[in-house]
């Protein structure tokens, strides 16, 4: 797929001008932001990003409009939209617009910290793999092969049986930890292609100690395929991290989008509730797309054969 | 299916392409009626809707609702409860147990009775079921048979019963037992008796054809699909009258369908598919199935305790101050009318006011009707008077409400994090959110409160066996109408592993009362006794009771009405007897 990344810095390495990283991030950008897939994909973004900001605001208005423990006065059951609760109200009286801008947040903190924690594992153990080859390869991709074949949602499921319910950090660790094998196959095959370009080898020769050439050589040039494959681990983690919650099984201290789901589902109001059960679900769908299209529009800023407008292809 | 080369004729497999259609679609329609017919007829059957499978039809292993409620189709008790006074009413036997206070025994005089195979039900039988469950110490039975010392028969319908010192609970527990056929029982016990572990071959025998006394006798059971029970021709009330009530049953059978979710069952319901789900539903369900002329939704009380207990062997709720001033700021009413959506009941006493005999109104009622400003103020003001101080009290110095921060103990050490488990919101949502309000309103008054929901088996692990918690939310479904549970819950007796003294309450006085009121003969000085029992519970308060939600059931009575609603829904044995289709018109 995308092995030639490192096409345009590939030539000089890691000790790069100011300049180049500036015209290479203008070029990019210009890339990223005329892709109209990725352009669809920012502005959803940017639109979740400012509701998980919004977040902080209901409570302060008003305690009833704190998402976990608020409830209105007077409206002790289900209610529609209306000018005091814009998304109705859940079955004991709390705002459900608050609580989807809660969940914006949650879904936020999953999403990318349990992307960055997988991709920086990923990144570092494909590195380590396809650098120190032989036996130290094996090892490690035997591991990553063993991880890869795990159901993730299957043994959060099986944890979150064996100890209580679990924390929200728990679920970002757990899904960082069983989501890297991936990263770093495709982390590990970059750093096998660049392990015998040139510039390493005269690294090695001018003396560069192995961390060195690892860190100010190889990192740059992989770091990119790292980033896009961090938008498709958003996707999951948010994903999974709502399944859980669906099924009961979410940090009970949270209000998440999954958790909605599954307080709509539980009481009884699945069907008759449109107001409540619509908007966590559109949410997760919207939120994991905008990530998504972020990604494809990435992956062909980064791999200049799939831009169909160039004229040489 | 392979379809075989040679029985078709050779236009089936070249060319003639109307014809391999036509082929095709006579055996697609056979497939579709032949699966359609594999259900016993509707017509006459009531359908009834199971939340789960059944697990087993063996009596002995029933632990499970919904092979309980099968098999107390099949199997009968020699005495019921009324569905009106919940006193107990003759069933099998034919009238109230004689007692004779010198000889300490109890004569029961059977009804004419035969099983579902024809055989003649008699003493020897009530004998024999009450020898099994004593000899092979059965779990959840044994100790109700406990205080027999022996059992007569001296003729076929009169059964004499010598027990060991009175006890009260006699009737209303030991005799409602289901009686099983000793022809059918007797040669599994005896291969049972000479195997390595008794009790383990018993119990997972795989009884295929359970034969009984009740209204239905076992025809069918398809795993996964449906069980179907048809009616016993020899069922002995048919036709009698019984506490006021012509028994029936006027079905000619019952199946049983499995639903997995409720929303699946509701939907079911609403098209007519079944004609009950035995199951309570969440309220949430209620306003979309008024919508439906043909659904009758029933609103029953329940004798169920939802309650969040304390552990009272270690600090910090070995304080009774503080369990008191944790039971004031419990808002009861906040639960019941949001979390129940005000079906249900505030509790303020173990027994439940369903249980009118025996529920006790006259016990400390802790924050009952207070705003929550007035239980702040006056648990703080508790726990003041019992030496705990605060970094920041509740209350500022103008009397504003304030975040509380550094509650201290009286002996000045800073109260730790309390944990309160509850089980997981996909088990029971009103308990899970229960624990997050309760939370949020110790942390008001400055006790560093955390809900954490728990699955359900690892939940009772961590408190029965482990014994290692704070609080904990739980409840108990089904209590009995006799109230003989209050003292197992807080004798000191049962505070060891698996007992269900669970809050580990030790109190001398209490200990006696519980175990004079078993022997108490007569049932004013019980009565005192439970009373007075009640109130000690609620002085020290090692439960806080919270609520008692109601019973929610719905029938789809264009076919069959006539469900009995007593105390714990309808789904019980009366309306089995009493459900008749409605007269003329059938959908």
């Amino acid at each position: 797929m995308s092995a030639d990344t490192n096409n345009r810095s590939a030539p000089s390495g890691a000790a790069l001008p100011e300049a180049y990283w500036q015209s290479a991030f203008t070029e990019s950008w210009g890339v990223l932001s005329r892709h109209t897939i990725g352009r669809i994909g920012m502005i959803l973004l940017g639109l979740f990003a400012l509701m998980a900001l919004a977040s902080f605001i209901p409570p302060l208005i008003d305690p009833i409009y704190n998402p976990m423990s608020g409830v209105d006065p007077i409206i002790s059951y289900t209610s529609g939209p209306s000018w005091r609760h814009w998304l109705g109200t859940d079955f004991i009286g709390r705002d459900i617009f608050s609580q989807l801008l809660a969940g914006a947040r949650i879904a936020f903190m999953v999403g990318i910290s349990a992307a960055f924690m997988s991709i920086f594992l990923g990144t570092a153990i494909g590195m380590l793999a396809g650098y120190s080859g032989r036996w130290g390869d094996t090892l490690l991709m035997r591991l990553a092969d063993m991880i890869m074949v795990m159901p993730t949602l299957l043994v959060l499921l099986v944890m979150a049986a064996l100890f209580g319910q679990l924390n929200i950090w728990t679920i970002v660790l757990l899904i960082a930890l069983f989501r890297w094998p991936g990263v770093a196959r495709v982390i590990r095959s970059q750093t096998l292609t660049l392990k015998h370009r040139p510039f390493i080898e005269s690294a090695r020769i001018a003396g560069a100690s192995h961390l060195r050439i690892l860190v100010r050589h190889i990192l740059p040039n992989v770091l990119p395929l790292a980033l896009l494959y961090m938008s498709f681990r958003v996707t999951s983690a948010i994903i999974i991290e709502a399944a859980l919650a669906f099924l009961g099984f979410g940090d009970p201290g949270t209000v998440s989008w999954g958790m909605m789901l599954q307080w709509v589902w539980k009481t009884g109001h699945m069907f008759q509730a449109p107001y409540w059960l619509l908007p966590p679900g559109i949410c997760i769908s919207l939120l994991t797309l905008a990530f998504y299209m972020l990604g494809r529009a990435m992956e062909e800023v980064l791999d200049p054969r799939m831009r169909r407008e160039d004229p040489e292809e | 299916m392979k379809l075989n080369r040679k029985y078709l004729p050779p236009a089936f497999f070249n060319g003639s392409q109307p014809y391999r259609w036509a082929v095709l679609l006579c055996l697609l329609a056979w497939a579709v009626t032949a699966g359609a017919c594999r259900q016993p007829s509707v017509e006459g059957i009531l359908r009834i809707g199971l939340p789960e499978e059944p697990r087993t039809l063996n009596v002995w292993l029933a632990s499970d609702a919904a092979s309980r409620t099968v098999l107390r189709q099949i199997y009968q008790p020699l005495y019921e409860d009324d569905p009106e006074t919940l006193e107990p009413v003759p069933w099998l036997a034919a009238a109230l147990p004689v007692y004779d206070a010198a000889r300490l025994t109890y004569t029961i005089t059977l009804r004419p009775a035969h099983w579902s195979d024809g055989t003649p039900l008699t003493s020897s039988d009530v004998a024999f079921t009450a020898r099994m469950i004593q000899e092979f110490k059965i779990p959840m039975l044994s100790s109700r048979w406990k205080q027999v010392e022996r059992i007569e028969t001296p003729d076929a319908a009169t059964v004499v019963v010598h027990l060991k010192r009175p006890l009260a609970t006699f009737l209303s527990r030991t005799l409602e037992a289901a009686i099983v056929p000793a022809h059918q029982w007797e040669p599994i016990a005896q291969a049972a008796r000479e195997s390595a572990k008794p009790l383990a071959y018993l119990l997972n025998y795989n009884m295929k054809d359970p034969v009984g006394s009740g209204p239905f006798l076992f025809k069918q059971w398809r795993r996964g699909d449906y069980l179907y029970l048809q009616r016993n021709p020899h069922y002995f009330a048919t036709g009698q009258t019984i506490a006021d009530r012509k028994m029936g049953p006027y079905i000619e059978g019952l199946l049983f369908k499995v639903y997995g979710t409720t929303d699946v069952a509701m939907l079911a319901l609403r098209q007519g598919d079944i004609d009950m789900f035995w199951q309570g539903i969440q309220p949430g369900y209620v306003a979309i199935l008024n919508k439906n002329p043909h659904i009758k939704v029933f609103d029953s009380q329940k004798s169920a305790l939802y309650y969040m207990g304390m552990n009272t062997r270690r600090p910090p709720f070995s304080d009774v101050h503080l369990r008191r001033a944790v039971a004031l700021m419990i808002d009861k009413g906040f639960l019941v009318d949001r979390l129940l959506q005000g079906r249900g009941t505030q509790l303020f006493s173990i027994i439940p006011p369903g249980n009118r005999q025996w529920h006790n109104p006259d016990v400390p009622r802790y924050g009952e009707g207070l705003k929550y400003r007035e239980r702040l103020r006056r648990a703080y003001e508790l726990l003041l008077s019992a030496g705990y101080s605060w970094e920041m009290p509740p209350f500022g110095s103008q009397g504003d409400i304030q975040s509380a921060k550094g509650l201290r103990r009286p002996d000045g050490t800073p109260m730790g994090k309390v944990i309160i488990l509850t089980p997981p919101a996909d088990y029971d949502p009103a308990r899970a959110i229960s624990g997050t309000m309760i939370q949020e309103w110790l942390q008001a008054l400055g006790i560093p409160a955390m809900a954490r929901p728990m699955e359900f088996s690892a939940l009772i692990d961590q408190i029965k066996n482990r014994r290692d918690f704070d609080a904990f939310i739980l409840g108990y479904g089904r209590l009995s109408i006799d109230p003989d549970y209050l003292g197992s819950f807080f004798e000191s007796s049962g505070d060891k592993t698996r007992g269900l003294n669970t809050s580990g309450y030790r109190n001398e006085t209490f200990d006696r009362l519980a175990e004079e009121s078993q022997c108490a003969m007569d049932p004013v000085i019980r009565h005192q006794m439970i009373m007075e029992m009640q109130r000690i519970i609620m002085e020290d308060v090692p439960y806080v009771p919270l609520y008692v939600p109601n019973m929610i059931e719905a029938a789809y009575t264009a076919r069959f009405d006539g469900w009995v609603p007593m105390l714990d829904g309808i789904g019980n044995r009366w309306s089995i007897n009493m459900v008749r289709p409605t007269s003329g018109r059938h959908d």
